[in-house]
């Protein structure tokens, strides 16, 4: 019963991973004829089976800017630029999408310490952090097995030394791993949908209004209450916004 | 004093008759009522004409209960031919005074005119409370003040806030006197309002009426208001000094009447509007206070162009309402594009109905980076004054597609591959990119391995690894040092190892013993290095004895052997074959610890 069942689950899997390849390609088919609107709906069809790419959010990314919907092509570059961070194309098209909006964001530099711990976790994401956590633990013991079982002082000294930067970048991994997970759990960008919109500085409709945003603007998501979000802006400015004016990436 | 009244009687005469002539060229008979007053005071008088046109007889007054007759009936009548047209006219004229104070009706009048009898309309009259008569009615300052008027007309007194309404000032004067020059003595300010006179070109005079009575007039000025607060606002009056022609009592050799001149200081009333807001529900955020009918749109001089060539956007508002008192939208370019202070241009037009035409702003752009810009539709709210409702009128949307220019992305500039004689390859990562044309789909929920179990068990299961690595050796160099015990455990894996399938066959007698002899061929085989072919007992005897192996144990393996052959001929019972294999195994051990 059990394996009818997985060899079920497999069947439809590859299916359904046939079918996604079809409408993929019939995406871009349009696409090239100059269908945008047809063939997000077709690319669309694809992200309602739950799969994903980086190629996929792209193209879709780049239809939405050919039919000049300015939020839509900005978050999904973001999508794309989420599964592939260093995508040369994903990046140049981004910057023709930044383009069109309207808001002009100075970015806050970053320096010292902060700009040096960023550089060395973002080199890989937290995942990967944790192989190489599990790697370098497999590593280490072995290694120190090896000079348990040596008997010769130089190859005892060696797997010593060895065993020992391999705990080391194992505890280290383990370490930037949790760094990176937690950053990344804190890390909740959303794209701003409505054309304009007004950030307040409280949750309320009555409270002062503090500045206002356009259509693709990128925002930090802080707290929610109720139907307001907290912001955060890449120039440090904070203010709560109604949740229905964005969307989170 | 009779002579003057017959002769204005005749003046009015051939003026109604000229009336008649050109109003009624038919030949309809009109016999009808007219009064100098419907209202007055107790103490006045009151003239009433009955007029005919044509000649008839047997005139019937009606009974004028409640008056006095003070004069007539006096008659007139009056013959015109105007281009061979004749109109005839005939009055009979009473002046009556009333009795009492009141509303009272005069009844019908009957004519037979050509054998057919014809009635006027009854008048209703107004007698109010005696009214103060100068004692000189002759008196200039009196006449003036009962003959010209001074009256602001406003168009509404209701209006919305910024709706437009007119103030038209009139002068009436009647038509025995006249005015001969006038001179504006104090100008009303118009404060709470946006105002703007509408110049008058010369004079004209137009005949008009003023509470029933026939007066000539003159539009003084015409004001158009827009209304900036709300409430009760007051219009403040216009204030005049005429110099007027008067008639005197006195008169030439023709009988005309001299005229004298006097002065009199008119002044319009106050008047007072009540202004409206604008309704509070379904007000637009985006309402800037624009009142009235208008259009929208937004234009570009170009939507195609170059970087740092540049481009003008028009932000226009058409039509008619408060156009001078509008702030126009402003327009929402990206921030990529060079957008320049805007140049205001208004051309409005200001007539009764308000203010009508256009205002616009135009703004300079230049863009800088070559890319697409779409410039957001912007909105304009008005209050229509029609449907009394907010509308808002969006624009379109357009799109700046800037052809050529250096983009503005972190694109690199090491593009030029070569740069020889050869036709320089460009690396063409400043233009947008083509979608990608292969993917590879994973599920859009995420499976981390990060702090699974998987995670913290393959972290630190290998950790174990070195307290068994260390317990295995440890066990191990025990067991090296315990050496009887090794021999032990070698017999036993011998035994195992060959008698495996004699123990098997236990209980099946030929078997078994087929088995267990085997198994020990098998045995010497492998530990003599002799072949099946030159065994026989002798040949183990001397091979065992060679070895070192005791008499006794090589003794007892033969007899196993012998007991093989010999079972397979005798009766033998599960006992005996169980020792038999225990020998066996034990025979084994013993020689394989001893032989060397």
């Amino acid at each position: 019963m059990k394996q009818l069942l997985y060899i079920y689950i497999a069947l439809f899997s590859t299916v359904i991973f046939d079918q996604n390849q079809s409408l993929f390609e019939q995406g871009n088919q349009l696409y090239n004829d100059g269908k945008y609107a047809e063939a997000i709906e077709k690319y669309e069809a694809i992200l309602n089976t739950n799969n994903h790419s980086e190629a996929l959010y792209f193209n879709l990314a780049n239809s939405h800017y050919k039919l000049n919907h300015i939020a839509p092509s900005i978050y999904y570059y973001e999508k794309a630029l989420q599964l592939a961070p260093d995508n040369q194309d994903i990046k140049n098209n981004l910057a023709f999408a930044k383009n069109m909006t309207i808001d002009a964001i100075d970015v806050l530099p970053e320096a010292g310490f902060s700009k040096l711990s960023k550089k060395v976790t973002d080199i890989m994401s937290f995942d990967n952090w944790a192989k190489v956590a599990v790697g370098s633990v497999l590593m280490f013991v072995i290694i120190f097995l090896l000079y348990y079982v040596t008997y010769s002082t130089g190859k005892k000294r060696l797997a010593f030394i060895t065993s020992n930067l391999f705990l080391f970048l194992a505890i280290f991994s383990v370490v930037i791993a949790f760094h990176k997970y937690n950053l990344s759990k804190k890390d909740q960008p959303a794209i701003v949908f409505a054309q304009e919109t007004v950030i307040k500085s409280e949750p309320n409709k009555r409270s002062q209004e503090l500045f206002r945003l356009h259509e693709g603007t990128k925002v930090q998501i802080l707290d929610t209450v109720n139907q307001w979000k907290e912001i955060k802006l890449a120039d440090g400015k904070i203010g709560w916004i109604e949740n229905e004016d964005i969307k989170e990436l | 004093m009779k002579f003057q009244k017959h002769i204005l009687i005749v003046v009015f005469a051939l003026s109604t008759a000229f009336g008649f002539t050109q109003n009624d060229s038919s030949n309809e008979v009109k016999f009808e009522t007219k009064v100098s007053k419907k209202k007055l005071g107790v103490n006045e008088r009151l003239r009433i004409d009955f007029e005919m046109n044509k000649d008839g007889d047997n005139f019937n007054p009606p009974g004028f209960d409640n008056f006095m007759v003070v004069g007539g009936p006096s008659q007139s009548i009056s013959n015109q031919w105007i281009n061979g047209v004749r109109s005839f006219s005939k009055t009979y004229s009473y002046f009556l005074a009333p009795k009492e104070r009141g509303n009272f009706k005069i009844g019908q009048a009957t004519i037979e005119i050509d054998g057919e009898v014809y009635k006027t309309l009854p008048v209703d009259i107004t007698v109010t409370a005696a009214v103060e008569i100068p004692k000189d009615p002759n008196d200039p300052d009196y006449i003036v003040q009962q003959n010209i008027h001074l009256v602001a007309e406003v168009s509404k007194t209701n209006p919305y806030i910024n709706e437009a309404i007119t103030v038209v000032y009139k002068l009436y004067v009647s038509d025995n006197t006249g005015v001969s020059n006038w001179r504006e003595l104090d100008v009303p300010r118009y404060n709470d309002f946006w105002s703007q006179n509408i110049d008058m070109k010369g004079v004209k005079i137009e005949n008009g009426t003023y509470n029933g009575e026939d007066y000539r007039f003159v539009v003084l000025r015409k004001t158009v208001l827009y209304p900036q607060k709300t409430g009760k606002l007051d219009i403040e009056p216009l204030t005049l000094d005429i110099s007027v022609q008067v008639p005197t009592n006195r008169r030439d050799i023709f009988g005309r009447r001299l005229m004298t001149q006097a002065h009199r200081t008119v002044s319009a009333g106050n008047k007072t509007i009540d202004v409206k807001p604008l309704p509070e529900v379904g007000k637009p955020a985006d309402f800037s206070g624009a009142v009235g009918d208008f259009s929208f749109n937004v234009t570009m001089s170009k939507t195609e162009l170059k970087a740092s060539e540049s481009l003008e956007a028009k932000v226009e508002v058409k039509g008619k309402g408060n156009l001078k008192l509008i702030n126009l939208p402003k327009i929402s370019l990206p921030s990529s594009l060079e957008v320049y202070e805007p140049e205001h241009n208004e051309n409005v037009q200001t007539n009764l109905e308000g203010m009508q035409g256009s205002i616009s702003d135009t703004y300079t752009v230049v863009p800088q980076y070559k890319g697409k810009y779409p410039t957001p539709s912007i909105s304009f709210s008005y209050f229509d004054l029609k449907t009394e409702t907010y509308k808002r009128l969006d624009s379109k949307e357009i799109v700046i597609d800037v052809l050529e220019g250096p983009t503005s992305g972190a694109s690199s500039n090491d593009n030029i591959a070569a740069n020889n004689l050869k036709q320089p390859v460009v690396l063409s990562s400043e233009q947008f990119a083509y979608i990608k044309t292969k993917s590879n789909f994973t599920s859009i929920t995420p499976s981390y391995f990060f702090q699974t179990k998987l995670f913290w068990s393959s972290l630190l299961l290998p950790f174990l690894a070195i307290p068994l690595a260390i317990v295995i050796r440890r066990k191990k160099a025990e067991r090296d040092a315990d050496i009887f015990g090794n021999r032990m455990r070698a017999a036993d894996r011998l035994a195992k190892k060959y008698l495996s399938h004699a123990k098997k066959a236990l209980g099946k007698k030929e078997a078994f013993y087929i088995a267990l002899e085997k198994a020990l061929h098998n045995y010497l085989k492998a530990k003599l290095n002799i072949e099946t072919s030159d065994f026989s007992k002798d040949i183990i005897k001397n091979l065992l004895g060679e070895r070192k192996v005791d008499a006794q144990i090589i003794a007892d393996f033969i007899s196993i052997l012998e007991s093989c052959e010999l079972a397979r001929y005798t009766p033998i019972n599960i006992v005996t074959m169980q020792q038999d294999y225990e020998k066996a195994a034990k025979t084994i051990s013993l020689i394989d610890k001893q032989a060397s």
